[in-house]
């Protein structure tokens, strides 16, 4: 797969916004910048403040529209938030390393936390249908399940409220022995207890990290991320790592 | 237009790639021709490699950005190897930013930088806030300073720049230390020490406590600090601190400067510095100007009130 270079544009037409519950948007804008699946871009939806922009995940991308699948968490994202259709923003990107796919094969598990379901639609999309099954958490009423089951892929859930699926972490419900490659994203705890149960049973896991940034293209070192390399930048060397060689508990 | 001259060394123009912002010139090299700066400092170096500082880095306050990065870098004989000749190809003055532990790793530092074919400037880091040992505790006593300029001085083969920190007892008296010891320029100002607390964790936001505070909120002050320091001393001044357009840019020049470094604007907007570049050129044509120099340092003194 060819990455495409990244680009800096401003002036990028939201095309859509969606609500999916009290704090989940999904976001469309057009461009042709297109990404592959792990890759985020830079988004800026305001002039001054905050000062910087917000890394997001690419959700999903169409020759012309590029998705972000995000979770309001504090000043950038409630701006994120508030854009409307025919609204614009400032994108850099595609950035960074994103999943390995060709590395991906067997039985494949994908297990999310929370938002860090974001990149998997676009991944699942990649990837045979009867071959993956994906093992979403959520705290409480699920999000961006109903498309993966329209891929075909087996999805199975787990709330921490009971509200939907089982009851309880994802962790819970993630056999690793049931997979030969693991792709994993979400709460850092929750990806460490994955690494770990993947360590046992010899399963390759890719894990996508989330950070704070503020280049997002690898000058500024403030992302860097502890692993058995040394450190790495989030940013420009992940942000999909291999999951053995990110230090956890740094 | 711009041609700067900046310690016997020409710049296209006088807008410079601060250090650490900007890595080694490579990543920004897809969003825009980085030959169209005026000069790029390398990420701080320091002999040995350094990991830098554990814990979170980064924390944004209003209109600007605290870091912790600590001096990540490959250390000197790495950048000499693997980084120095791919930076050569880009066509921009190369001005090296060497850090220190102790004199002795400062000295060699100096030395291998300056002895570097392609090293135009060495920019003598005096003003990391985020290292213990070294970095601003250099830069904080202006006799402690002086000791580590005239020391890399005799080893400096091209031009010593010192850059300040705003974290110095007085920087004027800095700027007066560094240039009798023999630095060729001074640039300030570096990051100011700055805490963010973290009240749900009852913390500090950062594993170090403090951080280095950079940003539009910082520009007031390092302009500030730009014209006291160009109005005491002989050689050339360059203005950092929060410049994010032409016309900031043209208030360090008019306050003094005779060049500046733009760092955190850069990541708000990757193509920052073009933009003031074009700036400046528009700002000289509709002036009539053929030089910059006609509006630099053209505040006067301090006024007696």
């Amino acid at each position: 797969m060819t990455i495409p270079s990244p680009a800096y544009i401003e002036g990028v037409t939201v095309l859509s916004q969606e609500r999916l519950t009290d704090d989940v948007y999904r976001l469309s804008v057009e461009t042709t910048t297109g990404g592959a699946p792990g890759q985020f871009y830079m988004v800026r939806a305001w002039d001054r403040e905050p000062l910087l922009a917000r890394p997001i995940s690419i959700h999903s991308v169409a020759e012309d529209t590029v998705s972000f699948l995000y979770q309001v968490r504090g000043t950038g994202t409630e701006l994120l938030a508030r854009l409307e259709q025919g609204g614009t923003v400032a994108l850099t990107g595609p950035l960074g390393h994103g999943f390995r796919t060709e590395e991906l094969r067997g039985r494949i598990a994908i297990v999310t936390g929370g938002i860090g379901i974001a990149p998997m639609f676009c991944l699942a999309r990649t990837l045979p249908p009867g071959d993956v099954t994906v093992i979403a958490g959520f705290k409480s009423r699920p999000y961006a399940v109903a498309q993966l089951l329209d891929l075909g892929v087996d999805v199975r859930v787990a709330t921490e409220d009971g509200s939907d699926g089982t009851r309880g972490f994802c962790t819970a419900i993630f056999d690793p022995h049931a997979y030969d490659t693991v792709v994993t994203c979400g709460p850092t705890p929750m990806m460490a207890r994955v690494a770990q149960l993947c360590a046992e049973t010899g399963a390759p896991c890719q894990a996508s990290l989330e950070a704070h940034m503020a280049c997002g293209v690898g000058a500024c070192l403030v992302c860097s991320c502890p692993t058995v390399q040394g450190n790495q930048r989030v940013c420009a060397d992940g942000p999909v790592f291999d999951a053995a060689e990110v230090i956890w508990h740094a | 237009m711009l041609d700067t001259t900046l310690c016997g060394v020409t710049l296209k123009n006088p807008v410079i790639a601060a250090s650490g912002t900007f890595g080694f010139g490579a990543e920004y090299g897809g969003y825009f021709d980085v030959g169209k700066l005026g000069g790029i400092c390398t990420k701080g170096l320091t002999l040995r490699p350094r990991e830098g500082n554990p814990g979170l880095r980064v924390w944004e306050t209003p209109a600007g950005m605290m870091n912790s990065v600590g001096l990540q870098n490959p250390g000197i004989p790495t950048f000499l190897e693997r980084e120095l000749p791919r930076m050569r190809t880009l066509g921009t003055a190369i001005i090296a930013n060497v850090g220190g532990g102790d004199l002795e790793e400062y000295v060699e530092g100096v030395r291998l930088l300056s002895n570097a074919e392609g090293v135009d400037i060495v920019e003598l880091n005096i003003s990391c806030p985020n290292v213990h040992e070294g970095g601003m505790a250099f830069g904080v006593n202006s006799d402690v300073a002086a000791g580590v300029v005239t020391a890399v001085r005799c080893v400096c083969s091209k031009p010593l720049m010192v850059k300040l920190s705003p974290n110095a007892e007085n920087i004027t008296a800095m700027a007066i230390a560094c240039e009798q010891a023999g630095a060729d320029a001074v640039s300030l100002v570096n990051t100011f020490k700055a805490l963010a607390v973290d009240i749900n964790a009852r913390k500090a936001v950062f594993d170090n406590v403090t951080a280095g505070l950079s940003g539009p909120c910082i520009k007031p002050i390092a302009l500030r600090m730009v014209w006291e320091v160009a109005r005491a001393i002989h050689i050339p001044v360059v203005g950092i601190g929060g410049i994010a357009t032409w016309q900031d840019a043209l208030e360090f020049i008019m306050a003094g400067a005779t060049a500046v470094q733009v760092g955190t604007a850069t990541f708000v907007r990757p193509t920052a510095m073009l933009d003031i570049v074009g700036g400046l050129e528009r700002y000289c044509a509709n002036e009539h100007l053929t030089s910059l120099a006609t509006v630099r340092n053209i505040l006067g003194t301090v006024p007696k009130l």
